[in-house]
């Protein structure tokens, strides 16, 4: 249950992953010119689009972790402690802290992307570079911890 | 609810949420404390070594971040209710940038408060 658990959190992650990389790519630098190279394609979507999607994810995404978390703190953590992968275990720490500061910003993220005419792009740009800031954390370091005990173990 | 009675909400609770949240990890203001290995949920914060020897508390490791995020989510939520029912002029002196100024400062505390598990 709980590797199942893991793998759909995971496989949910990858999705977060993919659209706010490309939503904040489009928020930061916008492709104007004649979309020919891989990257200005990647930038080249329409971030609005995207918003749902993302806050739909992130939520998901944060409700997986939060029961995986259960089966992490009791098979896992106290090996890792055993084995004294502190470094690890404090950027898991701080991987819960930052989920759930973002966690908090999804409804100003929605609202921003809502309404972009309204809403100043700067700030539209910013959340959504701290909501794909955490992402990338929170997958690196959730990957990190996945290969330090190894699939079943 | 309007869209800019929501803005407003949305605004407020996120920046609350952020500053509840380093606060409550900081004092230790957990809501509940989860036990998972027993299934038990204890209201406030509380230690294994409290009601066990220290040498065993492997055996009843506690997770406090449902807790944090408890406390930082209803103080956030107060903010904000109190935001929606304040009239629109008296609003107008919070600079939305603190929705992700907050964050940000936020996230720096955390990683502050997580050091000493480097020097480890």
């Amino acid at each position: 249950m709980a590797t199942a658990l893991l793998i759909l959190h995971g496989l949910t992650a990858v999705a977060l992953l993919g659209a706010i990389t490309h939503q904040a790519l489009a928020a930061w630098a916008p492709s104007r010119a004649r979309r020919r190279s891989f990257f200005g394609r990647f930038r080249a979507v329409q971030g609005a689009a995207f918003a749902n999607a993302i806050a739909a994810l992130y939520a998901a995404v944060a409700l997986l972790g939060a029961i995986v978390y259960l089966y992490f703190k009791i098979d896992i953590q106290p090996f890792l402690e055993r084995d004294r992968h502190w470094h690890a275990l404090s950027f898991f720490e701080l991987k819960e802290d930052f989920a759930a500061i973002g966690l908090s910003l999804l409804p100003a993220y929605w609202v921003c992307w809502r309404r972009p005419a309204r809403e100043p792009s700067q700030m539209r740009a910013i959340l959504t570079a701290i909501l794909a800031i955490i992402v990338w954390w929170s997958f690196l370091v959730g990957h990190v911890l996945n290969d330090i005990m190894g699939f079943g173990s | 609810m309007p869209v800019s009675v929501f803005r407003r909400f949305a605004f407020t609770y996120g920046t609350a949420f952020a500053i509840f949240y380093v606060f409550a990890r900081a004092q230790g203001l957990a809501l509940v404390t989860v036990y998972p290995s027993f299934g038990i949920v204890l209201v406030g914060m509380h230690h294994s070594r409290d009601v066990a020897d220290p040498a065993m508390e492997f055996l009843a490791p506690e997770i406090w971040w449902y807790g944090w995020m408890g406390s930082a989510a209803i103080g956030a939520y107060a903010v904000g209710l109190v935001a929606v029912l304040l009239p629109e002029r008296l609003c107008r002196w919070f600079w939305p940038g603190w929705v992700w100024v907050a964050p940000v400062i936020a996230m720096i505390g955390c990683i502050y408060l997580t050091l000493p598990w480097f020097r480890l």
